[in-house]
């Protein structure tokens, strides 16, 4: 189970005199049980991808916490880096090594055997049809395979908890429909999906759960029936305006 | 801990030595670029000094009144050197110096008036002697004649001496080891040491510039290059400490810049026949110089623990950084101190002042310049080894920090 409390994050949006603080995240709480795909919907800057490196332990919340089991984010970060696998589209591989390489680089890093290294490569090189490409250099693939690679390493150590910011910006639709298969797998094989997305065609399909950010706030949360019974409107996408364009304009 | 470490510092050793690009910088280019350099700056050294030794000098003589046997002695003295002599009156002086300045001759002499008179009533003379500093042979055309004056001066000093009844022995008063015996040597100095004494000027400031040099090529790039690429982000979400990834980060600088110090030492010990002659009249070569086991072991204690620290300092600048650029410009005063450093610790005599030998990076220089001269003190040598870690120490705490600062790690 992972639950999200009372988490808030704020910036300093500049130096000097005309610094101001701006809050990013406003007391955020949800919870995603095992199987789940829980989608984070906004528009950008509501406040998702930050969300998400709180989650990730790449930034500290201002206030509030997040729990993975009895661990939390902010006193066992490195056991909860254990227990997830995190990629956003701002994450980078280094393009002069291989997928293979970098897998088993980070397999290592992981605290992983090298038959268990093996095992989980050959495993996500199948389901994410990497075969073809495992020995060519990050710098010499393409934007999708990258992708595929960055999917690929972030959950070589099958972490409990997938969180992926925007997994298929950018992406084609073959690869696209690729990596959001696998994350139906893996909810499927009992793991936390958490992803963040715009885009209300993959999250109606994907996830199970929805919560919907704007200007740092949880407007909504919900299944999707939910989130619909409690709007005077018949589909996800129509709600989501409702918020970013009150007062009907989206119509 | 340390095993995240090593994982960390294979990779980025691996990046470092299979890059062909980095390999070539690092290693191959201080290899062939330092004997290149200082063969082509021996050798045109060489030529220049062969130049002005073989240059026929243009100079002109005007004779005052009263010249004599006295006055031929000089133009004999003279005549000896490899000059074109032009012999005028008093009143062309004017145009004379004009031509001087103008580098049409390289020495404009005025002979004194009376000359032999001179001679007779025991008097001194004076020769007025005008050259060009900014012309390339007249200061040279300058010393020699000024020599070849002083050779008459003593001539005609014994001829006054022997005129008056007294013995020229007047003339000296001691002599400096004429009577040593003829397997006998005036300097006392260890065998080794005299070339270490040159070596040990030159070699500290030389390692530390190519330590520093190299822990910019490739420690600048480790940090804030990741931050730029944004390659730092995935690394940091996976199971490992922040403190493995700064040692890791850090091992690897020193390895590179140890190699890439080695390589230069390579290269300057190639060199070296040519700097040497650039450098002094000897003709030695560093090749003549053995280190003892001792020395040797002497010299890692000391180098390791810089290597350390300048690896440390470069990968704080590079946390620092947003991006390899800004850690450059950072960086660049802290190089140029260095090199002030190492210029400081050439010009030092042999006992430096106390303040550098508790002063991280000169009391390396000083200790090592010791280790070369063959009087490293082992006292000396754990101090520096000491000071050198703890400002390491310091440094890595630091950029650990920063490691765990979000608002540096992800300023960009």
């Amino acid at each position: 189970m992972l639950r999200v409390e009372g988490l808030s994050k704020e910036f300093r949006n500049a130096r000097g005199r005309s610094a101001k603080m701006v809050q990013a995240v406003k007391n955020l709480s949800f919870q995603c049980k095992p199987g789940e795909i829980y989608g984070l919907l906004g528009p950008n800057g509501a406040g998702k991808t930050t969300t998400l490196r709180c989650l990730s332990t790449l930034i500290k919340p201002t206030s509030g916490n997040v729990f993975i089991d009895q661990y939390n984010v902010l006193e066992h970060g490195q056991i909860f880096r254990s227990k997830i696998g995190f990629l956003t589209s701002d994450m980078k591989l280094d393009g002069y090594f291989t997928p293979d390489y970098m897998m088993d680089w980070f397999g290592k890093l992981n605290k992983m055997q090298t038959s268990e290294i093996d095992e989980r490569k050959e495993k996500l090189f199948v389901d994410l049809k990497m075969t073809d490409f495992i020995h060519k250099k990050i710098d010499q693939l393409s934007t999708g395979m990258k992708q595929k690679t960055a999917v690929a390493i972030s959950l070589i150590h099958d972490p409990d908890v997938i969180i992926f910011d925007e997994p298929t910006n950018g992406l084609d639709i073959v690869t696209s429909k690729a990596v959001t298969d696998f994350l139906v797998s893996r909810a499927g094989a009992g793991k936390i999906v958490i992803i963040s997305t715009h885009n209300m065609t993959i999250a109606e399909k994907l996830c199970h759960r929805f919560g919907i950010l704007v200007e740092g706030e949880l407007k909504e949360e919900g299944t999707l029936s939910d989130i619909i019974e409690g709007s005077s409107w018949d589909n996800l996408e129509d709600v989501f305006f409702s918020y970013i364009l009150p007062g009907g304009d989206h119509v | 801990m340390f095993k995240d470490s090593l994982i960390i510092m294979r990779k980025e050793l691996k990046r470092m030595f299979t890059d062909r690009r980095l390999l070539f910088m690092l290693v191959v280019l201080p290899l062939v670029m330092l004997p290149l350099m200082y063969s082509f700056m021996g050798k045109a050294n060489k030529t220049r000094r062969n130049e002005i030794n073989s240059y026929t000098s243009r100079i002109a003589v005007c004779s005052g009144e009263g010249g004599g046997e006295v006055s031929d002695l000089f133009f004999q003295s003279l005549e000896l050197l490899n000059a074109n002599i032009e012999t005028t009156d008093l009143g062309e002086l004017d145009s004379l110096k004009q031509r001087v300045i103008d580098k049409d001759l390289e020495l404009l002499i005025v002979m004194p008036e009376n000359l032999d008179g001179s001679i007779l009533d025991n008097s001194v003379f004076d020769f007025s002697i005008f050259y060009n500093s900014t012309g390339d042979y007249s200061r040279f055309a300058f010393d020699q004649v000024d020599m070849a004056f002083a050779q008459v001066n003593d001539v005609i000093v014994r001829q006054r001496i022997l005129a008056s009844g007294m013995s020229e022995d007047l003339l000296i008063a001691y002599t400096v080891n004429k009577y040593l015996a003829p397997d006998e040597t005036a300097d006392l100095a260890e065998e080794g040491s005299v070339m270490g004494k040159l070596i040990g000027v030159m070699m500290p400031f030389f390692i530390v510039i190519y330590l520093f040099a190299n822990s910019m090529k490739v420690g600048l790039d480790s940090v804030a290059g990741e931050k730029e690429r944004g390659t730092l982000a995935i690394l940091l979400v996976n199971q490992v400490s922040r403190l493995s990834i700064v040692l890791g980060k850090m091992i690897s600088v020193m390895v590179a810049a140890i190699v890439g110090a080695v390589s230069s030492a390579i290269g300057l010990k190639i060199a070296s026949r040519y700097l040497i002659e650039m450098t002094s009249e000897s003709g030695a070569s560093i090749t003549e110089y053995t280190m003892g086991s001792m020395a040797i072991i002497q010299f890692a204690i000391v180098v390791i623990p810089l290597a350390i620290l300048i690896s440390s300092l470069v990968l704080l600048v590079s946390t620092f950084a947003r991006n390899v650029k800004e850690g450059q410009g950072m960086i660049m005063p802290v190089y140029i101190a260095v090199m002030v450093m190492g210029v400081t610790t050439m010009q030092t005599g042999d006992i430096p002042p106390e303040w550098m030998r508790m002063t991280p990076v000169f009391n390396s220089l000083v200790v090592l310049k010791d280790i070369f001269m063959q009087s490293a003190l082992w006292g000396n040598i754990f101090f520096t080894m000491a000071t050198s870690l703890l400002v390491s120490a310091v440094l890595i705490f630091i950029t650990l920090r920063m490691f765990n600062d979000e608002r540096v790690l992800f300023r960009i």
